[in-house]
């Protein structure tokens, strides 16, 4: 009964309290879902998700502006393949590189632009600074770099396309973070991630633009329903600064707060298989100007975990028995 | 030997770089008598109509701006801009052939639509 109780709250929630947030930067978007701890050594994962999201509602500061006198939406259709192996014990190594099979901006009574196409790729370190499987109780700080490899200059027929659909981000990102995470229950678990990322200068012959700043912080809340099905709610707040133009120029419709709920479901299957769905649902934000915001995303993530000590261990077992 | 991996990631993360070629191109038969632009000064989303005047054979045209966006395409096509792109923005044309190339640049002022 409670087990239902809870898939309801989060269905009620996914569904009948929808507002907007964020709508489209250059660049690959933040993939939501729990974050975990540092592999261990001789682990690898892969896994392959795929996003959708949608946006249409203009804000000013923290209200919907609907005096304009005209109508956009936009929807995005993301796809991204994660890398990550346990080098060592304290090491995880992590990669990952984003899709965009379309990043369109529809205008009433004009024709729509799309970008598509590669995205930017990121590097991780994630170190296990401390982890203690007594007390459940792991700190795992990361940093990173993403590599904007991906198509910045899409036209069509030779007209460039507005940044906010092109697929990278057109500039080097920097960041660290750091996930902890505690077991507070059998079946329970309590995670916190603190982000922060650092965008570089985006300058070329006719561009000259850098994004703000961005912090990000969540706390996630974990429960195993039973024992191949686990649910985690995640409250995420999303901060980023105004960007700056030409002569240090702040732009002021741009910067965000937004806060996020995101529950997610994750099915662990036979083999290490894991599928794992999960939405974004914004509950509360502030603009800075007048921006359009992000309704909401949907995604769904399938992974494959591989323990190779394991496999190593089970094939001597076989070669010893024989 | 982890030793290693790691100072080899490290090093990856901290070098490289990013080299830039630029290239000169002729002009050809290509002579651009104007870039003009119905109005210089737009509130945020109006539109302005801009077009290029250029004589040549065969002519295309490439557009960009560094912010807002364009309707159509051609010798004549629609910019506009959100409040993002509120500033000085500088748009750029490009006209080329089989026989080169040559661009030239217009600036819209964008202000805010709700003026202050």
């Amino acid at each position: 009964m409670t087990r239902i109780t809870i898939l309801l709250f989060c269905f009620h929630f996914a569904l009948g309290n929808r507002s907007f947030a964020q709508c489209c930067a250059s660049g690959n978007p933040f993939i939501s879902d729990a974050e975990q701890p540092a592999l261990q050594s001789r682990v690898l994962t892969a896994a392959f998700t795929y996003r959708y999201s949608h946006s249409e509602q203009f804000y000013h500061n923290d209200s919907p502006c609907n005096d304009l006198i005209f109508s956009q939406t936009a929807n995005v259709n993301y796809a991204e393949l994660q890398l990550a192996y346990g080098v060592t014990k304290w090491l995880t190594v992590m990669g990952d590189l984003g899709y965009f099979f379309n990043k369109t901006l529809h205008t009433e009574g004009q024709d729509p632009m799309r970008g598509y196409g590669l995205g930017d790729a990121a590097l991780y370190l994630k170190f296990n600074l401390y982890s203690n499987a007594k007390a459940r109780f792991t700190i795992s700080p990361s940093i990173g770099m993403k590599f904007p490899i991906g198509v910045f200059d899409q036209e069509v027929d030779y007209v460039k396309l507005p940044i906010s659909v092109q697929p990278s981000s057109g500039s080097f990102k920097y960041f660290a973070n750091v996930f902890i995470s505690k077991g507070i229950a059998e079946k329970m678990a309590l995670a916190g991630f603190v982000s922060y990322e650092y965008a570089q200068l985006i300058e070329s012959e006719n561009f000259y633009y850098k994004y703000g700043q961005q912090w990000i912080g969540a706390i996630y809340f974990n429960y195993k329903i039973i024992k191949s099905l686990s649910l985690d709610l995640q409250i995420r707040n999303e901060y980023r600064a105004n960007a700056t133009r030409e002569n240090n120029e702040m732009v002021e419709s741009s910067g965000y707060n937004v806060t996020y709920f995101t529950p997610q479901l994750t099915y662990a299957f036979k083999y290490n298989w894991y599928l794992s769905a999960f939405g974004d649902i914004p509950v509360y934000k502030y603009y800075n100007g007048i921006q359009m915001s992000l309704g909401y995303a949907v995604s769904l993530r399938l992974t494959k975990k591989i323990d190779f000590i394991t496999i190593r261990a089970r094939h001597q077992a076989n070669k010893t028995s024989n | 030997m982890n030793r290693s991996i790691f100072f080899v990631l490290i090093s990856a993360f901290i070098v490289f770089s990013c080299a830039k070629e630029k290239s000169e191109k002729t002009t050809g038969d290509i002579q651009i008598q104007s870039l003009t632009a119905t109005f210089l000064t737009v509130k945020a989303w109006d539109t302005t109509l801009i077009t290029m005047d250029a004589t040549g054979s065969n002519l295309k045209y490439a557009w960009e701006a560094n912010h807002g966006d364009f309707k159509g395409s051609g010798k004549t096509v629609k910019y506009a801009a959100g409040e993002c792109c509120v500033g000085l923005n500088t748009i750029t044309c490009r006209v080329f052939n089989d026989t080169g190339e040559a661009s030239d640049t217009i600036m819209i002022r964008v202000k805010t639509h709700y003026g202050h």
